[in-house]
């Protein structure tokens, strides 16, 4: 019987020990590479936009320094550092 | 002909705002059934036809994650709308249409449209409204909803929609990668073969790809079902392999690049360097180092507003209240059903429609908060601290909100989108002490603590904070677990709010409130004036006026007793040395026989008023012991015994279901001052302190009364909010198993290590 339900994506090991979005200083942008995690959570962030090779800037953290803030597709988007760790991206400035 | 029309769109797309513009203040909010979502339904006419308008929850997409999405989607495909309105925010179009490509493979006719146009302009982005309508299918119409520019225009439009449904338009498709379509067409192919002709079959194959569990149990029930779910798993595997990700990504990102071409050809951006004014308003509000502080100022002044200045309307419905009670009860003749309606009904209500104003004030500053996007940074700011007990940030508002008043405060916790957040939100919520519980602790911490009653209250509010935060760390790992939502939230521009919206929000939850007040509160009321009222005719073992009389008789006695002997010591002395009445009065003897005389006479008054008093306590007691709550105090009387209670306690306690501060009048009746007390009265203060409760048990009936269930409106609210009465009763048992833990916890505890004595 085919599995229709991938619950968990493992990010490839190309980007396994590589650079994460979480790694990224206010006002760096990177592009997305891939994003793994939960089902859930890497297709809620594909659907908000966050597909591969889009630009993604860090505007800022929060004051607690979790969660932050992002600019994608030209708004303001805010996910917890937790999470961003699981999405690979390179430097892009 | 009547029409009906369903708004969908993207949260923050100003979807509200339109619906407001388009059906004026008629609309009704009811919940979804089944699921505590708003559903919002309103009605307008154009041209003598009748439109039926409901606004779909605000989603970023038509997947089936949320309770909202799983509205909005199986309201589209099985109500199947006459026209879909959807609203897409101008200035933020690229991640507004992605909802728009799964709109259009739902296939109802719909117009698009373009709102804040006005933001879109001031960004510089000039749209070619007419280029975008051909590429996407449908009419886009630009408007500004919040000045109402534009809503003409689209009532228009949609009736034209509405009408031409016989013309069949043809809607376009959303192209995907080569690839995908050639799978998509054998998946379509089959499903066509099925001959479900019901069936969206477009929108179905690419939902199958996509991996949808609720398309695929549908599917698997028709005719050929499983050769098809076959055919997907082999389509679905080739696009894996493919694109090494899974079809829903794949998909998603193809609706992406839809997009992107779309808006190439029909958007141009004129002010490239045109300045984010929200996002310079962050850098001060969101600061790192200004953020939090300006935060907590602005939840102080919300905690001032609310319950300061609603105290003054506090104060007029109180006395219309008292007012009221005083009419009716001249005007009625003595009776049960005087009694009834004026002590049961009336007050019940009465002691619970005085939060009215703290209910609207609030909610009218959470609608100022949520229309101009503060809200979301609230979340933002908030976020580190709620996470550690499993909250969304939202949560931090209703929390804080508890300590005015946990009715607003749970119906609040309609801020938070998961369901599993509102439900852990509303079961720690009472346990953030209320400002109905501070007379109680004022009250009895005075009686017995009256050196260190600041601190004995502090703890209380304490205490309430941690039993929150343990009982938040604990439903999260336990009945609630594993419901997490993750956290990905939208930092809206900011927004000037309508007055209009602001109202129309503050009216629909205000008005929820009042609905209950009128069902699940008047009921509770008058069951506890029943228990307190019957039965009327109560045996007293003791003859109180017999009594009466005889202390009054003794008093008399001893008053001429008194007198008589004053009066011969006055003949007495005088004959010694006065001859004359008028000379003698103004000799220091009869001075000092007088100022005896009428200290004599002040102490024997006193005492005879003073066991006057103490007789009433007793008949009082005596009384209310056979009344149904004095026998249900005396039933619960071993169970509360432990925590250092008596029956007097346990019927403060029950009637502080109704009203955490009723406790107080409670123990004015108790012991015979009368119900109009408060927690400053002497009389009550004795009352307890000769009641023969010991400071440690006064101390674990703080910690009861701060634990146990707050209110009968508090409950109403829980049932409002949960949506079931199995989290209802829960919370009532467990914040009372809570509170009789901790209680049990201090008497025992207190008497081992010898506390307080």
């Amino acid at each position: 019987m085919f599995n229709f339900n991938k619950p968990r994506h493992q990010l490839s090991n190309d980007y396994s020990d590589g650079l994460r979005l979480n790694d990224l200083k206010p006002g760096e942008i990177g592009r997305v590479l891939e994003i793994g995690g939960s089902e859930q959570f890497r297709l809620r962030l594909i659907e908000m936009g966050l597909t591969k090779d889009t630009e993604v800037c860090v505007d800022k953290f929060a004051p607690l320094r979790d969660p932050m803030e992002l600019i994608v597709r030209g708004y303001h988007l805010s996910i917890r550092g937790q999470d961003a760790q699981k999405i690979a991206v390179e430097r892009i400035n | 002909m009547r029409y009906n029309i369903a708004i969908a769109g993207n949260p923050n797309c100003g979807k509200t705002t339109i619906f407001n513009a388009l059906t004026g203040a008629r609309q009704h909010v009811g919940n979804w059934p089944g699921v505590t979502v708003e559903r919002k339904s309103g009605k307008y006419t154009q041209a003598e036809h009748k439109f039926d308008v409901i606004d779909l929850p605000g989603t970023y997409s038509l997947a089936a994650f949320s309770a909202e999405e799983t509205i909005a989607r199986q309201y589209l495909i099985n109500d199947k709308p006459d026209v879909v309105v959807n609203i897409v925010d101008a200035s933020n179009l690229e991640r507004n249409l992605f909802l728009t490509t799964q709109l259009i493979e739902l296939g109802r006719p719909m117009v698009i449209v373009l709102n804040m146009m006005d933001m879109a302009t001031e960004k510089g982005l000039e749209i070619d409204a007419d280029t975008l309508a051909t590429l996407l299918g449908a009419p886009v119409i630009p408007v500004v909803g919040r000045s109402g520019a534009g809503i003409d225009l689209l009532k228009e439009k949609i009736l034209r929609v509405a009408r031409e449904l016989s013309l069949k338009s043809r809607p376009i498709d959303i192209t995907y990668p080569r690839d995908i379509e050639a799978e998509l067409e054998q998946v379509s192919a089959l499903l066509t073969a099925s001959g479900d002709e019901n069936r969206l079959v477009r929108w179905t194959s690419v939902k199958l790809l996509e991996s949808d569990k609720q398309t695929r149990d549908e599917v698997r029930a028709l005719k050929g079902g499983e050769a098809i779910l076959e055919q997907t798993a082999r389509s679905i595997e080739h696009i894996e392999r493919l694109f090494k990700d899974v079809g829903r990504a794949v998909i998603s990102h193809a609706r992406y690049g839809f997009i992107q071409g779309a808006l190439r050809e029909c958007v141009v951006e004129t002010l490239p360097d045109a300045v984010d004014y929200s996002r310079r308003v962050d850098r001060l509000l969101t600061n790192r180092w200004l953020g939090l502080p300006i935060f907590a100022l602005f939840m102080w002044l919300m905690f001032k507003v609310t319950f300061d200045l609603g105290s003054i309307p506090m104060g007029w419905i109180d006395s219309g209240v008292v007012f009221l009670m005083n009419v009716i009860s001249a005007a009625l003749p003595q009776s049960m059903f005087a009694s009834l309606l004026v002590d049961g009904a009336i007050g019940g209500v009465g002691a619970i429609a005085v939060f009215l104003p703290n209910i609207f004030m609030l909610f009218f500053i959470i609608a100022i908060l949520e229309d101009t996007g503060y809200m979301a940074r609230v979340a933002f700011i908030m976020d580190r601290i709620m996470h550690n007990i499993g909250l969304h940030g939202k949560a931090f508002i209703p929390m804080i909100m508890g300590f005015g008043c946990n009715v607003p405060a749970i119906m609040g916790t309609r801020i938070l989108e998961s369901r599993r957040d509102r439900i852990l939100t509303v079961l720690i919520n009472p346990f953030m002490s209320c400002s109905a519980r501070l007379p109680v602790y004022v009250l009895v911490a005075g009686a017995f603590f009256p050196e260190n009653a600041a601190t004995v209250i502090f703890s209380m509010y304490i205490l309430g904070i941690v039993a929150a935060i343990g009982s938040g760390k604990l439903f999260s790992k336990t009945i609630l677990k594993g419901m997490s939502k993750p956290f990905v939230l939208e930092l809206p521009p900011y927004q000037r709010p309508t007055l209009r919206s602001l109202v129309l929000h503050t009216w629909e939850r205000g008005f929820l409130f009042i609905q209950k007040m009128g069902t699940v509160i008047l009921v509770g009321s008058v069951l506890i004036w029943a228990l307190g009222y019957f039965p009327t005719q109560v045996d007293l073992e003791r003859d109180y006026s017999a009594e009466r009389a005889q202390v009054n008789q003794v008093y008399d006695q001893d008053l001429s007793d008194l007198t008589a002997k004053f009066k011969s010591s006055v003949q007495a002395s005088k004959s010694v040395y006065h001859s004359e009445m008028v000379e003698y009065k103004a000799s220091s003897g009869y001075q000092e026989l007088n100022d005896q005389y009428q200290t004599l006479r002040t102490s024997l008054s006193e005492a005879h008023t003073n066991q006057l008093y103490s007789l009433r306590q007793q008949e009082v007691g005596d009384i209310t012991e056979q009344k149904w709550i004095g026998r249900i105090g005396k039933v619960f009387e071993p169970i509360v015994a432990p925590l250092g209670f008596s029956w007097r306690e346990s019927v403060a306690l029950i009637t502080g279901f109704v009203a955490k501060e009723i406790v107080v009048s409670t123990f004015g009746v108790l012991f015979g001052v009368g119900a109009n007390v408060d927690e400053g009265n002497l009389g009550v203060i004795s009352g307890l302190r000769s009641s023969g409760m010991t400071p440690l048990a006064a101390l674990s009936f703080l910690v009861f009364t701060l634990l146990y269930t707050p209110c009968l409106a508090t409950v109403a609210a829980i049932k409002r909010e949960t949506g079931t009465w199995s989290y209802t009763l829960f919370s009532i048992g467990y914040s009372l198993g809570l509170a009789y833990l901790l209680a049990f916890g201090v008497q025992y505890f207190g008497g081992i290590f010898n506390w307080l004595s």
